[in-house]
């Protein structure tokens, strides 16, 4: 069969990255033990910046954005006892589409004692990109997952508004075949979502910050809280319990004022949780 | 219309369907529902909604984007689950429900309103119990209001048409103690709010599972802030 031409550059001009990794435990030692990639998607050399005990990873988009049409999907697989700490090397551009929508699929299995910090960068959701993204975490007993998003709509630094184009995101944890938490979020550009009090007020910025595995400590809530109040920040928060964990949620005009809470409570969490300070990877000073 | 013919069917044809329905819905129903804002008390004292226009609007969103949208495409699925016998279905809606929850405020008040419809349902009709007990504990009320409405052959529609009625009017009147509005406006509120309520029962009933999303990020600040106010007349 002999494609037209333009239907064969469309074939080849769309990525279906791929991405698995495994981390395993032994010896006091966290190692990724497979990896796999297939571009535009690529993993750096692990680093231990805080002891073998937790390893850093650091994950790539070599294209420089995602384009409408673009498939991914990325598979992580913690063995028990595995530390991990996953981010991307820079802030994920999701580019205005032709209209076709661009996909990330994530999928994470966190075993017994493991734990997987899920840290990427936040993403800039160009006006009139097409984008879902899916994250599945499947947690065996005592295993945790921390994960965060943050997400941009429409390059705001240069007065750009999401006013077509559509962004939708669902994640879900589960844990012994039933569902800890389910966010599905949707936001339709040019939408009174964006604009109207009850959706984003106005703002730009979006972010959730998760915890789900353990129930954290009792004054943790208002410790995450407070942080938020002492930080005299500018845009809206608030902190809340999941059935097994604790959500933060946020909408502003500031993707660094929401980085910074989230790596406050990200501190706050580890020091709970872990017994150890945040460490933050490199890849994040700018 | 579809819905309002079948409406009409449903009062000719079984008006003791009719009478439980209305029993179902009423506020005398002893469920707690007054007793919860969901995020209303803090964006009236942070002033966001302040008149029977902002509320108005508010309620609007809500049933278009919002978390009650997916609980009214659950009504539709229990339902379903009920007429079809299908009991394992019935277990995963409740704990679908349980998981979508943006907060622990929202949750507690469904699981309490679900337990208390629960513990009527089983003292009013024996039968439901194999039906209560696969949907687990704690029972969402969303999936209780089902139950009974399936098993008291409450027509489908006019079943989720119902179930967000009396949530619509439940913050109207929460509205109109908040603000404070005057019992004419809060009526009229609800008047304007019914187009948009009959707009998504016939979204819901079209719906398919994997396009269940929503946009509620007012809602849910609002209601993680609630148990931080200095002083509530709703429960948290």
């Amino acid at each position: 069969m002999t494609l037209s031409p333009d239907i064969s550059n469309i074939a080849t001009s769309r990525w279906h990255g791929t991405l698995q990794l495994e981390f395993a435990h032994s010896q006091d030692k966290t190692q990724l033990s497979r990896s796999y990639a297939q571009a535009p998607l690529k993993v750096q050399r692990p680093f231990y910046p805080e002891g073998e005990g937790v390893c850093h990873t650091v994950m790539l988009h070599t294209a420089g954005g995602i384009v409408g049409g673009d498939r991914l999907s990325v598979d992580i697989q913690l063995h028990p006892q595995a530390q991990a700490l996953i981010t991307t090397a820079a802030a994920a551009k999701v580019y205005r589409s032709n209209g076709a929508e661009a996909t990330q699929s994530t999928a994470i299995h966190v075993a017994s004692g493991a734990c997987l910090e899920w840290l990427p960068q936040e993403a800039i959701v160009f006006d009139g990109a097409r984008y879902r993204q899916e994250l599945r975490v499947d947690l065996a007993a005592d295993a945790l997952w921390l994960g965060w998003d943050v997400a941009r709509l429409g390059r705001s630094a240069r007065g750009e508004q999401f006013l077509t184009g559509e962004w939708r995101s669902r994640i879900e944890v589960w844990q012994h075949n039933a569902p800890l938490w389910i966010d599905a979020q949707w936001l339709q550009g040019g939408s009174e979502m964006l604009t109207s009090p009850h959706g984003l007020a106005g703002y730009p910025v979006i972010g959730s910050f998760a915890i789900v595995g353990r129930s954290p400590s009792q004054d943790m809530v208002e410790k995450a809280r407070q942080l938020w109040t002492d930080g005299n920040y500018h845009g809206e928060a608030g902190v809340t319990r999941l059935m097994a964990g604790l959500l933060c949620r946020y909408r502003g005009s500031s993707t660094a004022e929401v980085r910074r809470w989230f790596t406050q409570v990200w501190n706050l969490a580890r020091l709970d949780l872990l017994q150890r300070p945040a460490c933050s990877p490199r890849v994040w000073q700018r | 219309m579809d819905t309002i013919r079948r409406t009409t069917m449903l009062i000719d044809s079984t008006p003791q369907a009719l009478l439980r329905l209305l029993q179902l819905v009423s506020p005398a129903l002893p469920v707690g529902a007054y007793s919860y804002s969901e995020g209303l008390e803090t964006v009236v004292q942070t002033g966001t909604v302040g008149d029977a226009s902002t509320l108005e609007r508010w309620l609007i969103q809500e049933l278009r984007w919002g978390a009650i949208r997916l609980e009214a495409a659950v009504v539709t699925r229990v339902y379903d689950c009920v007429d079809s016998g299908d009991v394992e279905a019935l277990t995963r809606w409740n704990q679908w429900l349980s998981a979508m929850r943006e907060t622990e405020e929202m949750r507690s008040q469904s699981w309490q309103m679900g337990r208390s419809l629960t513990r009527l349902l089983q003292s009013l009709e024996p039968e439901l119990r194999p039906a209560i007990a696969a949907c687990g504990e704690p029972c969402n009320f969303a999936i209780a209001f089902s139950l009974a409405a399936a098993h008291w052959q409450i027509n489908r529609e006019v079943t989720v048409l119902a179930y967000l009625h009396s949530w619509v009017s439940n913050l109207v009147n929460a509205g109109v103690r908040l603000i404070p509005l005057g019992q004419t406006q809060g009526q009229q509120v609800l008047l304007n709010v019914y187009p948009q309520t009959i707009e998504t029962v016939q979204a819901v009933l079209v719906i398919p599972d994997d396009e269940l999303y929503c946009c509620s990020w007012g809602v849910a600040i609002a209601s993680m802030n609630h148990e931080t106010l200095y002083s509530r007349l709703f429960r948290s």
